[in-house]
């Protein structure tokens, strides 16, 4: 049956503007690019320009980090800046924060995905919908498409404000532009719409299953764990990440996601999705 | 008239647990059907079954000659629903719910949508939102979104619960305005018989997951009312009328007399007013849908 673009926009507009008319919502899913994006990343940066940090783990991560580099280009230019100090801001701000940004897709799609099935369950009008002459499969890409849109939104308004305040901070200690290169665009532009639409389907399947949020919760934040493991390869020096990694991560996450696809337009018909509810 | 809902041997469980087994009934087009049952008899489930939302153990079901298996879309396109909850979102304002229910079924008429609201006096309320709504107007406002599209069948699960007198007689008149404008064809499960016999055209008796009888009201009546009890406001003095006329119960100058037919009634009226006395008022008492309801389960569960 063909996919009615109207129906799917009403579904996604319908939760879309239940985000934004709750504050309380719409609080929560601010104030994590705000710490990730914007004061993380200032406090971190002014610390060390201001403070002379003698704290021998920044020290060693750091040199983790650069030992794991390839030689020649950016190894070069990191190891040609004029202190240490300046070295450990060039390799936070272009490769630890990085990992720790992609928590800000993954959260934020994460909290409303999980919600999409859950919430109307919840809320007695999941029955509404499928009572409705909408096909599972229009009901399912409105409901990802309602967490994929804010996501991105919020992502590449993180990116954008990121990037303002690191250049305005690194330019007078560089006197040159650290920011942003080609790990984070294709962070920012590649895997973050990948990995975002990852959460979702995750979290949808999970939500389309469980009977409450609290139900849904407690199975579908384990997606966060990839993003930690990043954060941990990053400053173990295991997995530095390169365009090369974030292309094949990309990739990788894309079959899934294909996969994933495949599962749920497989396992969620009318007749399971109606039952999980009652 | 033609059958829009066919229904033949439909068995349903849930886990293994059997809440529907062997239901059979036809309905016909411009019918308004009132299925009637105990609480967790499975009348929701049949509603929910007609329109393809869950799936039947067994059997055969068509609506409007549609599977609701394989072709539920068509049906649930013809199809309003008022459901037990009523299923709106209580974050959103009344008039909100409607225009988005209203672009699912592809309304997207301000006019009809105004128009129901003002019908149904909701038009003062529709900015506010749902959750501040009282029962009775979200039941209303339940019933505007399924009436919206100009549904050819219309199920209502207990469209009168929780409504005040006035809202009862409120979504009453619609049901039969609805039924005689545009000949919706209505299938209304109820609980509170009182309230829907002046409605229904058919019945659906549910019991243990069965239908354990059908017809209309005078088809049930012939078969299930032997004996007639009639409560009658005279004057009369009980000795001197004939002792065919039982009289079970006196109450000042109401007398209860039981009849073998309703032939005899018109002869005992005759007789009390032949004998100068006077009749101010006369009510058969068990010809109710109540008394019948009563009357059937009571039989069919002496037969099991």
């Amino acid at each position: 049956m063909k996919i009615d673009r109207h129906v799917v926009w009403t579904i996604a507009m319908k939760d879309i503007k239940g985000i934004t008319s709750n504050k309380q919502v719409l609080i929560g899913l601010i104030i994590l690019p705000l710490i990730f994006a914007v004061i993380f990343p200032a406090a971190f940066i002014l610390l060390i320009h201001f403070v002379s940090l003698t704290s021998s783990d920044i020290e060693i991560m750091t040199n983790t980090i650069l030992s794991g580099l390839p030689n020649g280009g950016i190894k070069d230019t990191i190891n040609a800046l004029p202190s240490f100090n300046h070295q450990i801001i060039y390799v936070i701000v272009n490769y630890l924060l990085g990992s720790m940004f992609l928590l800000i897709p993954v959260i934020n799609s994460m909290m409303i995905a999980l919600n999409s099935f859950v919430g109307e369950k919840e809320r007695g009008t999941l029955e509404s919908l499928l009572f409705a002459p909408i096909t599972v499969k229009e009901l399912f890409i409105g409901k990802v498409l309602s967490a994929f849109v804010p996501t991105m939104v919020l992502t590449i308004g993180s990116f954008v404000l990121f990037g303002v305040i690191t250049t305005v901070i690194t330019y007078p200690i560089f006197n040159d532009f650290i920011f942003p290169n080609t790990n984070w665009i294709l962070l920012v532009f590649w895997l973050s719409p990948i990995i975002t639409l990852f959460t979702i389907l995750i979290e949808v399947l999970v939500s389309a299953r469980s009977k409450s949020f609290q139900e849904a919760q407690q199975i579908g934040g384990l997606v966060v764990l990839p993003i930690v493991g990043l954060f941990v390869g990053q400053a173990t020096g295991m997995l530095i990440i390169s365009p090369i990694i974030l292309l094949l991560v990309g990739l990788f996450l894309l079959m899934i996601n294909v996969l994933l696809l495949f599962l749920i337009s497989k396992y969620n018909n009318r007749n399971t999705l109606f039952e999980s509810q009652v | 008239m033609a059958p829009i809902i066919q229904v033949e041997g439909i068995q349903k469980q849930f886990d293994a647990r059997p809440v529907l087994h062997d239901v059979s009934f036809t309905v016909n087009k411009g019918d308004i059907v009132g299925l009637l049952g105990p609480n967790g008899s499975g009348k929701t489930t049949i509603i929910r079954l007609l329109n393809g939302v869950i799936e039947a153990t067994a059997g055969k079901i068509l609506v409007n000659n549609w599977d609701p298996h394989s072709q539920g879309h068509e049906i649930r396109k013809i199809s309003g629903i008022l459901t037990d909850g009523a299923g709106l979102y209580h974050e959103m304002s009344g008039v909100d719910n409607l225009r988005f229910f209203g672009k699912l079924y592809g309304v997207n008429d301000e006019t009809r949508i105004q128009q129901l609201l003002e019908d149904f006096q909701l038009a003062d309320h529709q900015q506010k939102k749902v959750g501040t709504y009282s029962t009775g107007m979200k039941r209303r406002l339940g019933i505007i979104k399924a009436i919206l599209h100009n549904p050819t069948i219309l199920f209502l699960d207990e469209p009168t619960n929780g409504l005040d007198p006035e809202g009862i007689q409120m979504v009453l008149q619609n049901i039969h305005t609805l039924n005689k404008q545009y000949g919706t064809t209505i299938f209304l499960c109820s609980h509170i018989l009182h309230q829907i016999e002046s409605v229904c055209t058919q019945y659906l008796f549910l019991d243990h997951g069965t239908i354990i009888e059908s017809g209309t009201k005078s088809e049930l009546e012939t078969k299930y009312i032997k004996e007639i009890s009639v409560k009658i406001e005279t004057n009369a003095v009980v000795n001197e009328l004939n002792p065919l006329y039982k009289v079970v119960k006196q109450d000042g100058s109401y007398i209860t007399f039981i009849l073998q037919t309703k032939e005899q009634l018109p002869r005992l009226l005759e007789e009390i007013l032949k004998k100068q006395f006077w009749i101010h008022h006369v009510e058969i008492q068990n010809r109710d849908l109540e008394s019948l309801y009563f009357q059937i389960r009571g039989v069919k569960n002496e037969d099991r």
